[in-house]
């Protein structure tokens, strides 16, 4: 496929952030069929379009946006107004579990289980899911991140914060259901 | 820096994405307010938590060797 030298080397810069695509592509998709087939057409589309890369600047993002806006074009259609981004409201596990009396807090995520984690952010709405992708497990910054996604960092933070929500409700019903925390029996003081 | 101060730039702290100033701010109140440490100490474990436990992926080795003879 490369040409010249300088579009090989370009294609072995591009394949050392193999593995970040490959896992944002597999948590987008939740298939590892379709997660090689949008990576192997990010890669594609990259290298067409290597013109439009500015050296020097973060590829690993500029990488990241062509696969997302791939996903978005060809998997879940490009209208992403449509997708819920439902609010579970102001949760905060932390909170909860201090209310329910466990301590330290931080125990009952050790008692959770890495699959039901990966469950946990994959059942996340996609525009949430992939910014936890990016900030939380890739280490993009907010600035970095609103690259990839092409989002002003205040969309970034917003829809970050929205996710974590949203994340530590599915962790709490989690532990819920595996009996790591037995719910809340106390009752709202009246005022 | 109170509490409530706190909380709100709690995701920023943890992201690394306050400036020295704003760090150093909160460090203070986080050195004198347990509430606000443990929370502190739990939004880092559940990021830590999350990147563990979804960054074991990999992309399969054959699949790598096709892309570099697709692409160079």
């Amino acid at each position: 496929m490369a040409e010249s030298p300088a579009q090989t080397a370009f294609a072995e810069e591009a394949l050392t952030h193999l593995d970040t695509l490959y896992r944002g592509a597999l948590r987008l998709t939740r298939d590892p069929d379709q997660a090689q087939d949008l990576v192997q057409e990010a890669y594609l589309r990259a290298l067409r379009y290597q013109h439009s890369y500015q050296a020097g600047t973060n590829m690993k993002a500029w990488l990241f946006a062509i696969m997302r806006n791939l996903f978005w074009d060809r998997f879940k259609g490009s209208r992403k107004e449509d997708v819920s981004l439902d609010d579970v409201g102001e949760f905060v596990l932390y909170d909860k579990l201090r209310d329910e009396g466990a301590k330290p807090e931080a125990d009952v995520l050790d008692k959770l289980a890495a699959s039901e984690v990966v469950e946990a952010v994959e059942k996340l709405p996609p525009l949430h899911r992939e910014v936890v992708l990016l900030v939380d497990v890739e280490g993009f910054s907010y600035k970095d991140a609103a690259q990839a996604l092409g989002v002003p960092i205040g969309t970034v933070m917003s829809r970050l914060h929205r996710a974590r929500q949203q994340l530590q409700k599915g962790l709490y019903d989690y532990a819920l259901e595996s009996g790591i925390v037995r719910g809340s029996t106390r009752q709202v003081p009246q005022s | 820096m109170n509490c409530p101060d706190c909380k709100e730039k709690l995701d920023r702290f943890v992201d690394r994405e306050l400036n020295s100033t704003e760090v150093l701010e909160l460090e203070l109140h986080l050195e004198s307010c347990p509430d606000c440490s443990d929370q502190y100490e739990f939004q880092a474990h559940l990021k830590r938590l999350v990147k563990h436990s979804c960054d074991c992926d990999r992309a399969p080795a054959a699949f790598r060797e096709k892309l570099r003879q697709i692409l160079t």
